[in-house]
């Protein structure tokens, strides 16, 4: 059986310089797989190159055994859905009409009717009913980034009446969010995932989430697929130093194998030499 | 001083060709050898220099609509219907008036309009507009037999020939042509003159001047330097009201306070429309501009005898 | 089951009164002139019924048929292309400042206009005075077309067309379409330079149903074509790639758009000026009363375009009667300052 995902000997190139070189990995619906890296890394150029937005230089990117290029896009439209770290919406939308336009022309066989209810479940899904009828503009960061995950659920709704099984790109979905609703979201998308029908791929800058969520970790540095790190086989703490270029105090602790990096990262004041320290819980 | 202002000059000169408009008594009027006796005219005329002709043959009262740039006689905007800009006439604007005819001249539009206003059943004269003496006895003609007073029209078209010819025959005496700028508007010392294939040229020509300006083309705003080459003797500025230019905002400039015109004091302040209108009254604008700037003609002048 | 939100059933009252209001201030404008003529005339005329009286029949009846009813078609295409046009360039360059302006038309058909009013006498004598109605507007429409053309290229490479270097193209292309209408004003004589200045005002004056038969055909497929280009426009205002991602020929719909908006566009410039205003002002009053859904916002934008520029055109037909003002001087007079007053009285929900 073919893979719902396959990367093979992705090559991006822009000019003289290589966003991304030779990256291949596979992926199945099902799984949750999360895309970490430093800044620059490539992550949302991959996740670019995963939506079909930019063509690999060399290699390719195929979906059901069909290379991306080639998939009509509106059947590739019903197959996946991306939301994007910054929703740029302009004009004054309702949040109900930004998730509603999320399923036009997406999926066979949908009334009006139909697309309707799929954007109010989506928008319940996400908890934002009580603005679905406010000026999506006016909302605040957090609440808009709850919508356009909506959007992206709405999406995959209507899409499933057309194909499945389906995937979600997330790139950075979590940056405005707070706690509660970081959680509720990544929760969101792993029981998604675990339906069976769907793969989730998500870019975070957290690696403690990454770990919570993911089954598995592509940690991309420079361009290039450094590891591919999972359940069984979590990152070192070496390679993160090395990737990260920071320095890390692992602690122990049972439980959630990771503990939020940020506490030190705030408190030690960066030296000249020193590398900001981390507190990881392996 | 020769810094006259000479609006009063205009009016007592013109008086003779540009009479006051006959008002209203359609009556008179047909008896005086209209030629639709029975049916009363009503003419709008499309053209400033239309209007004017129409007045100077005493017919206002066939008059029911004038167009925005009828500034002579004065009284024409007031008392007939303003039919706006006469490159902008609007056709059910010119059908409310009811006219039995329209008198436009070359440049009067759009044509659309024109022919909207023709398929009405309203008759359209359209009149060339020719900026010489002969064209402006034919213009004469032709509108006065629009109006029904041919013989009228005849009798002013030989008058405005027989000035011209006495204004060539005034010109024949001068011995040395001057110099001339006209002035057009002047605005923050920057003043738009006229050059070659204007009607300020045709004016200059007329009154036996040398056009200054004939290095530009058109209506230009002058250069302080090309100014200086230009060396007018004498400059000419167009105003129409007290808010206009005058001769001491011209001094003002240094530029022009430099110029052989500033020095012996020969700046004059015309109406706009009695130069430039070529019409009627283009005759006696002509000779006044050039006894203005020929002052010791002004003894030789024969034009009393011809009246 | 969740509550379906009732925007829907306000927007189609909304709708059946813009119809309403198209059709009486059609019958306004069929009714009113400087020409008083009694309604029941109009009505006897319009549908051919025997005259009640004889007096002045044949007039009115061609003033009705020959002059109000051409014009009153011409003003709704013009008014409908402008608004539902400038809707659809908001849409695509996802800023509610756009007009039709931004790809060139206005700059290109301003500046063919010039060349055809300044240069046409010089060059081609026999079209500028047999036909110098007939020969700009030609020329505005080629304009257009060219300039539009030119700013298409320079925005597209590879296939892909980028709506913020067409904008910085745009800006810099109307500043040498400006330049040269400079170069051409200063050339010009006063009364070239008038003609220019009426032209950039606006009229539908010299409306006939010549002009109708040429407009129509290019105004038509723009509206024709507005409910397929709604899904699209409304993808686009949540960003490009998120368009891309919907499914929408980003591209395409970009090319689509810009052609059918600069044939609308510039035919009805060609033949009526530029007349400004109506393809800003009518798409924002409409997103402040029936919301930003373009499948509601684009037959709206038609609808309203095409109600105030014929109640402009009555307006300026009879404000100064008989003679009549510059359509585009009653848009801007008229149109900003509600404009501005609907600014003022906004929402704390405000936000475009």
């Amino acid at each position: 059986m073919t893979e719902l995902l396959a990367v093979h000997d992705l090559t991006y190139q822009l000019g003289n310089r290589k966003l991304l070189e030779r990256i291949s990995f596979a992926a199945e619906a099902g799984e949750v797989l999360a895309i970490v890296g430093p800044n620059g890394a490539g992550k949302s150029t991959l996740l670019r190159m995963l939506s079909g937005e930019e063509h690999p230089t060399e290699g390719s990117v195929s979906i059901g055994g069909q290379k991306l290029a080639s998939i009509p896009q509106r059947q590739l439209a019903s197959r996946r859905a991306v939301m994007l770290q910054n929703s740029r919406v302009v004009f004054p939308f309702t949040a109900f009409e930004v998730v509603r336009l999320g399923t036009e022309g997406i999926g066979v066989g949908l009334s009006r009717r139909d697309r309707d209810q799929l954007a109010l479940s989506a928008l319940a899904n996400v908890d934002a009913e009580e603005f679905a009828e406010r000026n999506f503009l006016t909302l605040s960061g957090g609440e808009q980034q709850r919508v356009s995950f909506a959007r992206s659920l709405a999406q995959l709704a209507a899409g499933r009446t057309h194909i499945s099984p389906q995937i979600l790109l997330l790139d950075e979905p979590i940056a405005s969010l707070d706690v509660r609703h970081q959680l509720a979201l990544l929760e969101h998308a792993r029981t998604l995932a675990r339906s069976g029908n769907v793969l989730v791929i998500v870019v975070l800058h957290d690696l403690t989430l990454a770990h919570t969520f993911a089954d598995r970790i592509l940690v991309l540095r420079k361009g290039k697929l450094a590891t591919i790190a999972t359940r069984n086989e979590p990152l070192s703490r070496d390679l993160i130093e090395e990737i990260f270029e920071v320095s890390i105090a692992a602690e122990h602790c049972h439980g959630t194998p990771w503990r939020p990096l940020d506490s030190a990262h705030k408190a030690g004041a960066l030296g000249e030499n020193q590398m900001p320290r981390a507190v990881l819980s392996i | 001083m020769k810094i006259v202002s000479l609006s009063a000059l205009v009016t007592l000169l013109g008086v003779s060709l540009a009479s006051l408009p006959a008002i209203g008594d359609p009556g008179k009027a047909n008896e005086s050898g209209s030629l639709h006796a029975s049916q009363p005219q009503r003419i709008i005329a499309a053209g400033g220099v239309v209007t004017e002709i129409v007045y100077a043959l005493r017919r206002a009262d066939v008059l029911v609509g004038v167009d925005s740039t009828s500034t002579y006689p004065a009284s024409a905007l007031k008392e007939k219907a303003n039919v706006g800009y006469v490159r902008a006439l609007s056709s059910e604007g010119l059908l409310s008036l009811n006219p039995t005819s329209v008198i436009a001249i070359e440049s009067a539009g759009p044509p659309d309009i024109l022919k909207a206003v023709e398929d009405a059943g309203v008759q359209v004269s359209h009149l060339p507009d020719v900026a010489t003496p002969a064209g402006i006895s034919a213009k004469i003609k032709e509108v006065a037999k629009l109006v029904g007073e041919p013989v009228k029209g005849a009798a002013l078209a030989a008058e405005t020939d027989k000035q011209f010819a006495a204004l060539s025959a005034l010109r024949s005496k001068i011995e040395k042509p001057r110099r001339a700028l006209f002035i057009l508007s002047f605005m923050n010392g920057r003043a738009m003159v006229g050059g070659r294939d204007t009607s300020a040229d045709g004016i200059l020509t007329l009154a036996g001047l040398q056009n200054a300006a004939s290095t530009l083309n058109g209506w230009k705003p002058i250069s302080d330097e090309a100014l200086f080459d230009a060396a007018p003797d004498i400059i000419i500025a167009m105003g129409h009201g007290p808010q206009d230019v005058t001769v001491n905002s011209i001094l003002a400039v240094p530029a022009f306070a430099a110029t052989p015109a500033a020095k012996s004091k020969s700046i004059f302040i015309f109406d706009g429309g009695y130069l430039l209108g070529f019409g009627p009254r283009t005759s006696s604008a002509a000779r006044d501009l050039l006894l203005a700037a020929y002052p010791k003609l002004a003894g030789q002048d024969k034009r009393s005898d011809l009246q | 089951m969740h509550q379906i939100p009732q925007v829907a059933y306000r927007r189609s009252i909304v709708l059946m009164a813009l119809c309403v209001l198209l059709v009486l201030i059609a019958v306004a404008a069929i009714s009113l002139g400087s020409i008083s003529i009694a309604p029941k005339r109009v009505f006897e005329v319009l549908f051919g019924m025997e005259p009640s009286g004889q007096i002045d029949f044949a007039r009115d009846a061609l003033v009705i048929t020959q002059i109000r009813l051409p014009r009153l078609i011409l003003g709704a295409a013009v008014g409908a292309a402008l608004a539902a046009s400038g809707a659809v360039m908001q849409g695509l360059f996802r800023n509610p400042l756009a007009d039709p302006g931004l790809i060139g038309v206005s700059s290109g058909a301003g500046f063919a206009a010039a060349v055809a009013i300044v240069l046409g006498g010089r060059f081609l004598p026999d079209a500028a005075t047999k036909l110098p109605f007939a020969f700009l507007p030609m020329a505005a429409f080629v304009g257009a077309l060219m300039s539009t053309l030119i700013l298409y290229v320079v925005a597209s490479r590879g296939g892909r067309t980028s709506m913020a270097i067409m904008l910085l193209a745009g800006i810099a292309f109307a500043a040498l379409a400006g330049a040269g209408t400079g170069w051409l004003a200063y050339i010009s004589d006063d009364r070239q330079l008038r003609d220019l200045t009426f032209w950039s005002m606006g009229s539908l004056g010299g409306a006939t149903w010549s002009k109708v038969a040429v407009v129509v055909p290019m105004v038509l497929p723009t509206l024709i074509a507005v409910p397929f280009l709604a899904r699209g426009l409304n993808a686009m205002a949540l960003g490009e790639a998120e368009a891309f991602h919907l499914g929408i020929s980003v591209d395409r719909l970009k090319t689509g758009a810009i052609l059918l908006v600069s044939i609308a566009v510039g035919a009805a410039v060609a033949c009526s000026g530029l007349i400004g205003f109506v393809g800003i002002i009518v798409p924002h009053l409409l997103r402040l009363s029936v919301g930003a859904n373009y499948r509601f916002l684009l037959p709206a934008s038609a609808l309203l375009g095409a109600s105030l520029l014929v109640g402009a055109d009555i307006c300026a037909r009879t404000i100064v009667a008989p003679s009549e003002l510059p359509i585009g001087i009653i848009t801007a007079t008229f149109g900003a300052p509600f404009f501005i007053w609907l600014l003022l009285r906004r929402g704390p929900e405000f936000a475009v």
